[in-house]
């Protein structure tokens, strides 16, 4: 009976069409790049006659419904390509394949503010993008363009460690981002603790981000999400592109499998500092006391094939697979660890009619472990993965242009295999084992529909229907999504929204750098799923016709937060639960930016002011302890609390051969944990005497100094006959400023006669040492297209 | 091509040039700090009662110097300790005792031998000058012992190792010291670890590297120890090595000490099986 009232509100909205009176048609197509084909996200089809206009969803589909004439106008446009104008007899449904081209933007002007003004008319909020043409022109550590790296100079994005790719979103932990590569799970993004992510720049088409305002369609992380498209190929020509660095190369290859209708992309990348690593240790190995450089590399490769069958429908399949490898080897003693993710994923779109479009995915997602260690006459092997078998389908209808349905589901199969640990002596004497398997069931269907009230007012209304099988143990629960906008005029755009996320996947991980051993966890009985609401509010103001002004301010509550407690042991626990400490939080802060999309000088500045406090922790093991309220420290933030964070970004093309570019940044410093006190232990006879042993008590309560730090960029083109190349030279930390990496207290010590013969070490001070992780580093790369 | 070559030799001698110099000295400033109550008292059957009551200080403070009334600044006199066993109370004096040899020192002393009794508790209770109280209570544990000591030599190799095995109790919770001393125990210990038996499956081995030669004298110790003194002791080394690893979760001394005074420390008993090994072929 309850559901009654909204649909019945539902059938109410749809009724509201004034046009109805006209007879209409409905315009439908998909926007594509001419020269290869790949389909474009977010283009702007606007009838400017008729004062109409939509954009494309995430798979290049738009779809408008026109009033009946013998001649419309419509231009198609998207930033960085030339606009197309289209006059078209529009006495029936119409399909258009809408083809832009890049090159001479002689609009560009006129480009940029109808992509602003798509902007201002979307309820969409609190969402954030990049291209891979900013990533890739962008300076970064040692020349290796990571889109995740540049999603972190947007504001409301903090990045964790200095250099690494660690998301913080609006006072979210990492593990609270949902990070999905072509609809498919990416369980750990990172390679090499977090200094590069998994995504190869070359095979990305974009990266889009939401920090609140949710889509109804997303949901199971509290913070963000992350949605990762991979490029469909080339589907005109065989190309390729690639880089050789200081520490990888990359190589990407893509054509059309039959021209114009399906193409097919395969990139890879792989670092080869083990190459030179192990000639140093072959020049090496004669000498005694040489221990030798252990083996790391990481590699990836992304493979999709996009295959059109007929006008309705197009198949794509993809997949991911990424490593890394650390290996050391000598006669005694080998150890063997990698890690990595795979991912697939085999797609579907069909258009049902001009009005309705869906995506159907089947993805497979895999993270795993392994660590396998040999000792003479003993042997070790541990291991931790999550397997995921996802299917989902998703619908866009659009019954008329004041609404915007979408709506779909999705179910997702989890497979956990948690410290699974067997080790013993090859005799069979000496055995230890541990491990535990879990699975569950997730499942989230939902409705939402964009209703456009007027051209000042519209509101995005939708319900998530989340749920979650482990065991006997189901949850589930209603996840409402709200955004509304209102327009104050066509450069003045007020907007709010109100999103309530449901997370029922945790990961196990205390160190303050992504490790790749932390494990994902489900809830369970005693472990409830974790729970945000956010409610956002923002204004945005175009300035001229290419400054866009956006201010947003947002508070989140955070439920059934996840820490551990003191001391906890997290690798190969059988009984992990008992570590756990459930508490609560909330978040708050304001973001402001101004942006400027094209021209010859392009960039933004983000600037964001926030602050996160946790409390009420309660651990579930009845003897556990947590360090805070209980010792009467009280709330506590977490190390990735950060105050103030301004980003300027800025890319200037002097000529077609040269462009420069720079990125500032400056933080509040990361919090800490250091002991504010001090005491001795002197230990059984036979151990010997700690002089400093440090007395920890509230949590994180130090406050590192500010970073900042000016990143330079020159990329030089040269247009050889066999295609294009670019060398990019960056300088990373170009003022050499020493940001801290972390802190540690050192004694230092007099050694004194004891008496007896012997000799005692005795502390004299304390000294705290800063540590940095880079100077200035400039790096080179090699980048071709052919 | 030269053109080329050239920016980028430069670029790689810059590289080289700045790839140094990434830690220095700073000052920081941390929060007040209250001074502690240390305890440590180890209670080994045979052995007189000794006890060290002991302060914390602020991480900065400085060290007092070596010549002038270093104990004074760290030692906590004038306190009322006691043991009470069996329901007796046994006094302890606040007596200097220092053992050359080892450079153990205790401040608190009973001349009563601690009975090797697996059954009943020893309670601890200390009462400072302005009327705190610091107590706790342990057992001794039945003694562990050595099953075997087994010397096994690297192929082709003079270096040797040594497997300590024990066999553990599958239906109890264990938990375990493991000291290594090569020579004598006066030395220090050359393995000292905590270890539980989560994982085993009944025969544990505890192993060394290749490091021993023909005539090397070997002593290992197994401490029986409860869970209190293991989680004590796990926690102290990872408060000593998340000292400013950022892989790592700091993580405060996990104390049971009870009482009004906030006391941090351990109070504990000591059995252990001991064997002694010379290396040979």
């Amino acid at each position: 009976m309850k559901y009654l009232f909204p649909v019945f509100l539902f059938c109410f909205f749809l009724s509201m069409n004034p046009a109805y009176a006209q007879e209409r048609f409905t315009l439908s197509g998909v926007a594509r790049d001419a020269d290869n084909g790949e389909t474009l996200i977010g283009a702007t089809i606007l009838a400017p006659g008729l004062g109409l206009g939509t954009t494309s969803n995430e798979y290049g589909f738009f779809s408008i419904s026109l009033p009946a004439r013998d001649s419309v106008d419509v231009v198609v446009s998207y930033v960085g390509y030339q606009p197309r104008a289209y006059r078209l007899y529009l006495t029936a449904d119409t399909a258009l394949q809408a083809e832009l081209s890049t090159g001479v933007q002689l609009q560009e002007v006129t480009v940029q503010a109808n992509s602003y003004r798509e902007q201002l008319s979307s309820t969409e909020m609190s969402v954030e993008t990049v291209t891979t043409r900013e990533a890739r022109l962008l300076p970064v550590l040692l020349g290796e363009s990571d889109i995740l790296k540049t999603i972190q100079l947007k504001p409301g994005i903090p990045s964790g460690s200095e250099g690494t790719t660690g998301l913080f979103v609006r006072g979210g932990s990492s593990d609270q981002n949902l990070i999905v590569l072509d609809e498919a799970i990416v369980y750990n993004p990172n390679h090499l603790f977090g200094f590069f992510s998994t995504f190869n720049t070359d095979a990305v088409k974009d990266l889009k981000l939401y920090k609140g305002g949710f889509p109804a369609a997303y949901g199971g992380r509290l913070s963000s999400v992350i949605d990762v498209k991979l490029k469909e190929g080339n589907n005109q020509k065989i190309s390729g592109s690639g880089g050789i660095g200081l520490i990888a190369s990359r190589l990407t290859l893509e054509g059309p499998i039959r021209k114009g209708n399906s193409s097919f992309i395969v990139s890879g990348r792989r670092t080869y500092v083990d190459v030179f690593t192990r000639l140093i240790n072959r020049a090496n190995s004669r000498k005694e006391d040489y221990t030798p450089i252990p083996d790391y590399f990481f590699y990836d490769l992304n493979t999709k094939v996009n295959l059109g069958l007929g006008k309705k429908d197009r198949l794509f399949v993809s997949g991911y697979f990424g490593r890394d490898v650390f290996g050391f080897d000598n006669d005694f003693f080998n150890f063997n660890f990698d890690w990595g993710n795979a991912t697939g994923t085999a797609r579907w779109n069909h258009v049902f009619s001009p009005r309705l479009f869906a995506n159907t995915a089947f993805t497979y997602s895999d993270y795993q472990y392994n660590i396998t260690s040999r000792i003479t006459g003993f042997s070790f092997r541990v291991g931790s993965n999550i397997r995921d078998a996802n299917l989902k389908s998703d619908f866009y209808y659009e019954p008329n242009n004041q609404h915007t349905i979408r709506f779909g589901f999705n179910t997702a199969y989890h497979l956990f295999t948690v410290g699974r640990l067997k080790a013993g002596s090859d005799d069979g004497l000496v055995q230890f084992s541990a491990g535990q398997d879990f699975d569950g069931l997730e499942l989230g269907l939902y409705f939402s529909d964009e209703i456009a009230f007027s051209d000042r007012f519209s509101l995005n209304a939708g319900i998530r229907l989340s749920g979650f099988l482990n065991d006997s143990t189901f949850y589930g629960a209603p996840e409402p999504r709200l955004a509304a906008r209102y327009s104050l005029s066509d450069r003045w755009s007020l907007k709010a929204s109100y999103a309530r996320m449901f997370q029922y996947l945790h990961l196990v991980s205390s160190a303050g750098v992504a490790l790749p051993t932390d494990l994902w966890y489900p809830s369970t009985r005693r472990v409830k799923p974790q729970r945000s609401d956010q409610l956002a509010l923002g204004v945005s103001y175009l300035l001229g016709e290419q400054f866009l002004l956006s201010w947003e301010t947002y508070y989140k509550f955070l439920d059934r937060q996840l820490q551990f407690v003191d001391g906890a042991q997290l690798f190969v626990n059988d009984e992990l639960e008992e570590e756990f400490a459930i508490g609560q939080g909330e978040a708050y802060g304001l973001e402001f930016s101004i942006e400027k999309k094209q021209g010859r000088l392009s960039g933004w500045i983000g600037y964001t002011l926030a602050l996160i406090r946790l409390s009420d922790f309660e651990t579930l093991a009845p003897d556990g302890r947590f360090a805070q309220e209980s010792e009467g420290f009280g709330p506590f933030s977490p190390i990735y609390d950060r105050r103030h964070d301004l980003s300027v970004v800025a890319l200037f093309e002097i000529s077609r051969r040269l462009a420069a570019t720079a990125t500032f940044v400056y933080g509040s410093g990361d919090l800490r944990w250091l002991a504010p006190g001090r005491f001795t232990f002197q230990d059984i006879y036979g151990a010997s005497f700690e002089a400093v042993v440090p007395d920890y008590q509230a949590r994180n309560n130090y406050r590192l100094p500010p970073f900042h730090r000016l990143d330079l960029g020159l990329v030089i083109r040269f247009f050889p006959k066999w295609g294009e190349s670019n060398l990019s030279l960056n300088v990373v930390n170009a003022y050499d400023r020493r940001n801290t990496f972390f802190i540690y207290l050192e004694p230092e010590y007099e050694t004194v006669d004891g008496g007896g013969g012997n000799q005692i070490e005795i502390p004299t001070r304390i000294a705290a040492k800063q540590v940095s992780l880079f100077p200035i580093l400039p790096s080179f790369t090699w980048n071709f297209k052919f | 091509m030269a053109r080329i070559m050239l920016p980028l030799s430069f670029f790689a001698l810059l590289s080289g040039m700045f790839s140094c110099n990434l830690e220095k000295e700073v000052d920081i400033e941390l929060p007040a700090y209250e001074p502690r109550y240390v305890v440590e008292c180890y209670l080994e059957p045979g052995k007189p009662i000794t006890l060290l009551l002991s302060r914390s200080a602020p991480y900065f403070k400085p060290f007092p110097d070596i010549n002038q009334d270093f104990l004074d600044n760290i030692l906590v006199d004038s306190a009322d300790v006691s043991i009470i066993y069996n329901g007796v109370e046994i006094p302890l004096e606040n007596r200097l005792i220092l053992n050359p040899l080892t450079l153990k020192v205790f401040n608190y002393y009973a001349p009563v031998n601690v009975p090797y009794d697996t059954v009943n508790p020893f309670e601890l209770r200390i009462m400072d000058r302005a009327g705190q109280i610091i107590s706790a209570t342990t057992r001794i544990l039945p003694v562990v012992p050595i099953d075997s000591l087994v010397v096994q030599f690297a192929e082709n190799d003079t270096l040797a190792r040594v497997l300590t095995y024990i066999t553990d109790d599958p239906a109890e919770s264990n938990y375990y010291r493991r000291m290594m001393h090569k020579g004598s125990l006066d030395s220090l210990a050359i393995q000292d670890f905590a270890a539980d038996d989560r994982l085993a499956e009944g025969v544990i081995a505890f192993g060394t590297g290749f490091n021993y030669a023909v005539g090397d004298t070997l002593i290992a110790t197994i401490f029986h120890i409860d869970k209190a003194y293991h989680d004590f002791l796990e926690s102290l080394s990872d408060a000593a090595s998340a000292n400013g690893n950022p892989f790592a979760q700091p993580s405060p001394v996990i104390s049971e000490l009870g009482g009004t005074a906030d006391a941090i420390g351990i109070f504990t008993g000591l059995s252990y099986g001991r064997k002694t090994i010379v290396v040979s072929r």
